[in-house]
Parts: structure tokens; C-alpha cells; sequence
């Protein structure tokens, strides 16, 4: 057994805890999983299923912890692991499961497959089996914060150039994206890009929040990589700097795995975590509901659909909050087939969408999204991710669907800068202007 | 004054975190001290290229604004 194959049996055993021993342990073969997930449903071969993708692991773990697989490894289909496999692994482990969970969700033992991938990524991130771009990207953003004094005049000055937007977009020549402010009660963290600021900075101007927007980037690499260090190192960023700053609240940007990562793992990895963690799907639909923001839905009138990132949906439980969005917003808005937490993945989650080579296989996966989405007769699809923004754009133009990809604060502020247009021009607020009542 | 790049990458209208992705992916085509000169509109990758730069040992040779486009210079060093 080589060196490599013994250091990713010894990651592998570490990470065996109850949760992940139930998995390997009671899968009954039933099947039941194949169809539910969206990568077999693309391409029915049975390597696909996701049961089959679990046996990968399965065959090493019998070798060891099954008594007959350890004295007569063929009568159950045990076998040692060697270095081939560890190649195939990444392919299955990386390549063939989003960890979306829904075949989780729909197999009747509960078997979590998602995890036992996750286990599967661990060990081969820990000997270098891991795609170069993810390690790459985590990478970056830990040396994000070790070079903070290099980039930090850099970034503040292009956000001094977006507030000059979001000057021109609120009519207000006070408005201000602060960055660095202690005591503030909102951290806001983005992505890197424009595109999650701005929006965020109009809506929070609306309210009147009291706010400061991230040095960080809410994305986290070292998530999909299933490396617990990396992960840390890069959530470490954003708590280190809500701290030091005092908030009471973080605001995450539209961000599937950002928020899986700082709503429900960071608070258990950190001792200290006084502040609360939401999505601005969540604030905002809050908002709409005291009746805090003018909105217009027809600003919005072309025929939206949503798509339900898996880790916000199925995973967060964020399955209401877009809905009292969309409905508050736009003016057509029809649901996909299924949808909430049985909606399908779009095929390009867990870093699938940052892999080049992969490509054609994340364009073949995202066949059954592609789908769902012709059914509904969409013009625009929102999703709130991304990672799925991302993916479900290339899906667009791979397979002519001729959708326009949209975040669903976009559409909030189309909706509310409309309804303060009109204010601004009618004598009377106008009786279409959406209000909704306080919850 | 600086060298001529090997290659010029137009990574206008890329958000994150594709302006990276590509870079990776071009780094490859030019040879060990070969240069690389991409355009760019994501404020991101102000942020994102120094820090790629410096976890892979490549060199950010500049990386400057040029009205609403950000102009960067990478050298491969490995
Ligand atoms: S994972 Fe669940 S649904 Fe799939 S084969 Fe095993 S028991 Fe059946
Ligand atoms: S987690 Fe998602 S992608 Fe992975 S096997 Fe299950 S359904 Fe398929």
C-alpha cells in the first residue's frame, strides 16, 4: 500500500463518526435514490446512482471494518484501496455529486450519500487528489487576509467608485457604502463582485440600516474542498472582523454554500460567536413584510421563475423568505416542477462550476434543470447563488434556452427604484404601489 | 518599460470567480517567465488576482484602473 493510499485511509478514519458510520451502514440497496438525483436522472447509468457512488467508499470501509470483508473480501464486495482509485474517487467525489442531498431526502433509511462524498473529498484534498482550481481558490482567499494592507487601498477605492452609484441610483448625494465601521449593528459580507454590493447598499439605504460592508468575500473553497483548516481559516476572516467591529448581526449576500458555512457550521466551530447570521433573502423579505420598502412589480413584468439552491433550500430551509420576495416584486411569477426542498440541482454545486475541465459534465448534469426550466416558460430565472447564477447561465446558452439569469435583489431594486420614481412624480401614492402589511 | 505579453486575456463582464479560473487556465499556455495581460471590470479582482498570485508564487507584475476597466500584468514564475 503506497504512502498516499495510507495517508487517505488515515484522514478517512478520522472523519468516521456516527453520523458517517450510519451512512456507510444502512443502505439496503434498494435503488430508491437513482432517480432522485439529477446526475443519474441526465445520464441513467448505473454509476450514477447514488448509491453506487457511495460503494466507492464502501468497498475500502468493508475491507477494514466489515469482519467478513476483512477475512473474505470478494463475498462482500470488500477491497483494499489503491492509488487507482483514489482517481477515480476524485472524479466520483468532485465530479458526479454536487453534495446536494436530495437523494437524502428521498431515501427512505435517510442514507446521507452527500456525506460520505464529503468524507471521500476530505481524504483526497489531504493528498493532493483535490482539483487544482478549488485548492487554488481557497488558497487565494486565505492570503487575502495575510495581504490585507496590500489590497485594502485597492478595494476601498473601487467602492468609493460604487458609491458613486449608488449615489446616482438613490438620488442621494449622502449615500455611503461604509466599509470599516465599528459599532455598526450590520456586517455585510459579499461576493467578490459589484454585483452583490450595489444592490445590497440601495436596499440597505432604504431601510436606513445601520451597516459596513466586509474586506472578505463570503465564499468559501475550503468548504467544497471538505478541508476543515482551510474552511475555518477562510470563515475565521469574516468572525475575526465582525468582532473586532462589534456588530450584532452578520448580513450574508446571495450565496448558497456562504451561508450553509456561517449559519450553521461556523457558529460550531468558533467559541465566540456573538452575532446572529442571516441572508439578505431573509432581511429583505423581513423588510417587505413591515412594509419598509415602495415596491413596483412592474418594473419586474417578464415571466420569473426561482431556482431553489440547494444549500439555502433543501439544506437552509430558506423556502418561504424568495417566495414573499418574488410575489412582492415581480409581476408573473411561476413556480418550477418541483421545487423548495425537492427541487432538482442545477448541476454546477460544490465547486463544480470553478472546474474548466469539467465543463461538459456539469453541462450534461444540468440537463433536468434545463428542463424544468423550459416548462415553466420563463423568461428570467432567479436563483440566489452564485454558483447556480453562474451555472444555470452557461445551461442558457449550451442548450438555447434564451433565459436571462437574474439575483433576486436585482429584481427588489428594480421594483423599489420604480416605486420611487412614481412617488417622486405622483401627487398621491399610487394604489398599485405593493404594500405589504406589517407580519 | 514593460514586456510584450505572451498572451492578453479579455475577462471583462466575469464575475467571480471566473477571472481567476481563467488566469489558472492560462497560465499554462505561456512559458515559465512568459507574460500574461488581462482586462477586467469585477472589482473583485483587486482583491482576487494579488491573492491568487501570491498562494501560487507567480508574480503580479502591475494591476491598475484604467477608467471603469482594471488592467493587470502577471508573470509566470513556476
Ligand atoms: S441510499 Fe437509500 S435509497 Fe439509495 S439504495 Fe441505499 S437505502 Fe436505497
Ligand atoms: S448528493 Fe445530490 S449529486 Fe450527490 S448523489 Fe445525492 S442527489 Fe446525486
Amino acid at each position: 500500500m503506497s504512502e498516499r493510499v495510507q495517508q487517505a485511509l488515515a484522514v478517512f478514519e478520522k472523519s468516521l463518526d456516527r453520523r458517517l458510520l450510519a451512512a456507510l451502514e444502512v443502505c439496503a440497496r434498494c435503488g430508491i435514490c437513482a432517480e432522485s438525483c439529477h446526475v443519474f436522472a441526465a445520464e441513467p447509468d448505473f454509476r450514477n446512482a447514488p448509491a453506487a457512488k457511495a460503494e466507492a467508499v464502501r468497498r475500502f470501509y468493508r475491507r477494514v471494518h466489515d469482519p467478513i470483508g476483512r477475512l473474505f473480501p470478494w463475498w462482500v464486495g470488500a477491497k483494499d484501496l489503491s492509488e487507482a482509485d483514489l482517481e477515480e474517487l476524485a472524479e466520483i467525489a468532485f465530479g458526479a455529486c454536487t453534495l446536494c442531498r436530495r437523494c437524502t431526502m428521498n431515501c427512505p433509511m435517510g442514507v446521507d450519500t452527500a456525506l460520505i462524498m464529503r468524507a471521500a473529498r476530505a481524504m483526497l484534498t489531504a493528498v493532493g487528489k483535490a482539483p487544482e482550481m478549488l485548492t487554488q481558490l481557497a488558497d487565494a482567499a486565505i492570503a487575502r487576509e495575510e495581504n490585507l494592507e496590500f489590497f485594502r487601498e485597492f478595494y476601498i477605492d473601487q467602492i468609493r467608485e460604487l458609491e458613486r452609484e449608488l449615489q446616482e441610483q438613490t438620488g442621494d448625494p449622502d449615500a455611503r457604502i461604509p466599509v470599516e465601521k465599528a459599532g455598526a449593528e450590520i456586517l455585510y459580507v459579499a461576493l467578490s463582485g459589484a454585483h452583490t454590493i450595489l444592490p445590497a447598499a440601495v436596499l440597505f439605504h432604504a431601510v436606513g440600516a445601520d451597516w459596513t460592508l466586509s474586506l472578505f468575500e463570503a465564499a468559501n473553497y475550503g468548504y467544497f474542498l471538505a478541508d476543515l483548516q482551510r474552511a475555518k481559516a477562510i470563515a475565521r476572516r469574516i468572525v475575526d472582523e465582525a468582532r473586532r467591529l462589534g456588530v450584532k448581526e452578520i448580513i450574508l449576500a446571495e450565496c448558497g454554500h456562504a451561508y450553509t458555512v456561517l449559519r450553521w457550521e461556523a457558529p460550531n466551530w468558533f467559541d465566540d460567536f456573538p452575532f446572529r447570521v442571516r441572508s439578505i433573502i431573509e432581511a429583505a423579505a423581513e423588510w417587505i413584510q413591515q412594509g419598509r420598502l415602495p415596491l413596483d412589480p412592474s418594473a419586474n413584468p417578464e415571466p420569473v421563475t426561482y431556482h431553489d439552491s440547494c444549500n439555502l433550500g433543501r439544506n437552509g430551509g430558506l423556502l418561504e423568505e424568495p417566495r414573499i420576495i418574488l410575489r412582492a416584486v415581480v409581476q408573473d411569477f411561476r413556480e418550477m416542477s418541483p421545487n423548495r426542498a425537492e427541487n432538482f440541482c442545477c448541476g454546477g454545486g460544490a465547486g463544480l462550476v470553478a472546474v474548466p475541465e469539467w465543463y461538459e459534465k456539469r453541462m450534461r448534469a444540468g440537463r433536468r434543470k434545463v428542463e424544468q426550466i423550459r416548462q415553466t416558460g420563463a423568461r428570467i430565472v432567479v436563483a440566489s447563488c452564485d454558483n447556480c447564477r453562474l451555472q444555470l447561465g452557461d445551461l442558457s446558452e449550451y442548450y438555447g434556452l434564451g433565459v436571462r439569469v437574474s439575483g433576486l435583489m436585482d429584481l427588489v431594486v428594480n421594483a423599489y427604484l420604480a416605486a420611487r420614481r412614481m412617488k417622486a412624480t405622483a401627487p398621491v401614492a399610487p394604489t398599485w404601489v405593493h404594500a405589504v402589511e406589517p407580519a | 518599460m514593460e514586456m510584450k505579453p505572451d498572451l492578453t486575456l479579455d475577462l471583462k463582464g466575469l464575475l467571480c470567480p471566473m477571472p481567476v479560473v481563467k488566469i489558472n487556465q492560462a497560465i499554462k499556455n505561456v512559458p515559465i517567465g512568459g507574460i500574461i495581460e488581462a482586462y477586467a471590470t469585477d472589482p473583485g479582482v483587486m482583491a482576487d488576482i494579488p491573492a491568487w498570485c501570491r498562494s501560487t508564487g507567480n508574480e503580479l507584475v502591475t494591476i491598475e484602473k484604467q477608467d471603469k476597466v482594471i488592467r493587470f500584468v502577471v508573470r509566470r514564475l513556476k
